[in-house]
């Protein structure tokens, strides 16, 4: 059949998930601690129908071959962690890390998950939870009659109780996480995200310190989503798929053409 | 039968190959570091015991087309374009050494660095480039690789590596079937060139020219259609001879 039938439908696939990926950006664009992402295409291998510098005779050469390309791939989304704007809430439970790193999140099956949404809630018996019920690792209970709360740059994390302003108690800290591709990680839902071979093991670290980010109280990182950019590319997307569409109509008028007319 | 049947045949055939040449630059309209391939067709005459007055049509890739695709910034500090001529180094999955445009590069948890395909970044030092644990990575503009280790302060900024950029002659160059650029002729590895220029926090897209490319597909179905023309004509020719064969 026709190749470029072939090759135009391999467009239109790439082109479709070039637009998927835009429009779970943009609906992502307020999503706090959100990452954007962005489609990674690469051309498909070329088949070599006459080969260059083959003998056309026994004296001469062919100048130039014929090597046709079989069309483009996806090669995968790729996680762009570049940092957010930070936007002050004045919530004491509201976190930003400024920089590297991730909050460590327990799972309900027992597993560490990634984030960095700190929009931080207390449950019922005191603990420090995600606004999807999960843990934040390691534990902080919050005593009762707790009245403020203040979590340092470097994670520490101390309660004054009651209306004593001399009972300050330290409660634990809280602890960051580094991958050395964090590109690699598999986004999990729910602003999560998983560790893979691609991504690394996790560090363990100290906000502020060897390189990880700070801890902000009182913030939090939006999506790092332009909207302006992804609206520039939903654009040319849209040209692109268009045009490789036609592609495929073209080859289909050809055969047409032939079976109707021989 | 005549001849010219199989003529028609051959332009007919050969305009399907030249479609599939420009759908294929088509379909990489958005590949990062794509470079588009010219298809031309050639005439072949067909030398025999008569008069060569046959020609057939031959499609080829004669070349690719080297112009500079347009400079698209993502803010990512491992995404480096090219400004001007040359190519970056990359090894290929035979561990020989391929030409590349393309820019779009990220780490490995070993810390490699590899471009978008997959395919390892070779250094200055004629190997892969191996970053260790940075907390911010930093490319000049001669591809030089700095890096601020993990917990280091920020005078602390070490150079890794450089990115190994080569200027070889576009006429020597060639797309290997894995879409890697290699020399025809002479060394097949080439050496680094300081003097090129790179941008990093950019990506070079593809110079596929979408209306060229539109603009060829309907030409060649045009095309096309008159070659099935051709081969209609040619069947009502042979036609109208068996039927004076017929009468007489």
């Amino acid at each position: 059949m026709h190749k470029a039938l072939w090759v135009g439908k391999t467009g239109l696939e790439a082109q479709d998930i070039a637009l998927a990926t835009i429009s779970n950006n943009m609906a992502n664009a307020s999503t706090t601690g959100y990452k954007k992402e962005r489609a990674v295409f690469e051309d498909l291998i070329y088949q070599v129908q006459r080969q260059p510098g083959a003998q056309s005779t026994q004296n001469t050469q062919l100048p130039s071959g014929l090597q046709l390309g079989t069309g483009v791939r996806t090669v995968g989304t790729q996680k762009l962690f570049t940092q957010g704007d930070l936007n002050t809430t004045e919530q004491p439970l509201d976190l930003a890390i400024n920089g590297r790193g991730f909050f460590q999140i327990l799972l309900p099956d027992g597993n560490l998950a990634y984030t960095r949404d700190g929009t931080f809630h207390l449950n019922d018996e005191g603990q420090i939870v995600t606004a999807s019920g999960y843990l934040l690792e390691p534990d902080i209970q919050l005593p009762e009659q707790t009245s403020t709360i203040t979590i340092g740059e470097d994670g520490i994390v101390t309660a004054v109780i009651g209306n004593d302003n001399q009972n300050v108690i330290q409660l634990g800290d809280i602890e960051v996480v580094d991958f050395v591709n964090p590109a690699g990680l598999q986004a999990a839902g729910k602003n999560l995200f998983l560790e893979t071979a691609a991504s690394g093991p996790p560090q363990v670290g100290v906000p502020s310190l060897d390189g990880f980010g700070s801890i902000i109280q009182g913030a939090l990182e939006t999506s790092n989503v332009t909207i302006v950019e992804e609206m520039v590319d939903m654009i040319s997307t849209q040209r692109s798929y268009e045009m490789n569409s036609k592609v495929v109509s073209t080859a289909d008028q050809m055969l047409g053409f032939i079976t109707q007319n021989l | 039968m005549d001849r010219a049947i199989y003529i028609a045949m051959t332009g007919a055939k050969h305009n399907m190959l030249a479609q599939a040449s420009h759908s294929n630059n088509l379909a990489n309209a958005t590949t990062t570091g794509f470079r588009a391939d010219w298809e031309q067709a050639r005439a072949m005459p067909v030398f025999g015991e008569y008069y060569p007055s046959r020609a057939f049509s031959n499609t080829e890739r004669p070349a690719t087309d080297f112009n500079d695709g347009p400079m698209v910034e993502t803010g990512n500090e491992l995404d480096v374009a090219i400004t001007g001529d040359g190519f970056f180094a990359v090894q290929d999955a035979d561990g020989n050494e391929g030409y590349t445009r393309r820019g779009d590069f990220s780490v490995t948890p070993v810390g490699q660095l590899i471009n978008g395909s997959g395919q390892p970044v070779i250094g200055q030092g004629g190997g892969p480039i191996v970053l260790p644990p940075y907390e911010k990575v930093e490319i000049g503009e001669d591809g030089t690789i700095s890096i601020r280790p993990a917990g280091a302060g920020p005078n602390e900024m070490a150079v890794i590596d450089g990115l190994k950029i080569v200027n070889p002659d576009l006429q020597n160059l060639e797309k290997g079937t894995d879409g890697l650029f290699r020399p025809v002729e002479g060394e097949q590895v080439l050496e680094d060139d300081p003097a090129l220029r790179v941008v990093s926090g950019f990506v070079e897209g593809s110079n596929v020219n979408p209306v060229h490319e539109l603009t060829n597909v309907l030409a060649l179905n045009r095309q096309y259609e008159l070659q099935v023309k051709m081969m209609k004509t040619v069947e009502e020719v042979t036609r109208s001879s068996e039927q004076i064969l017929r009468m007489s």
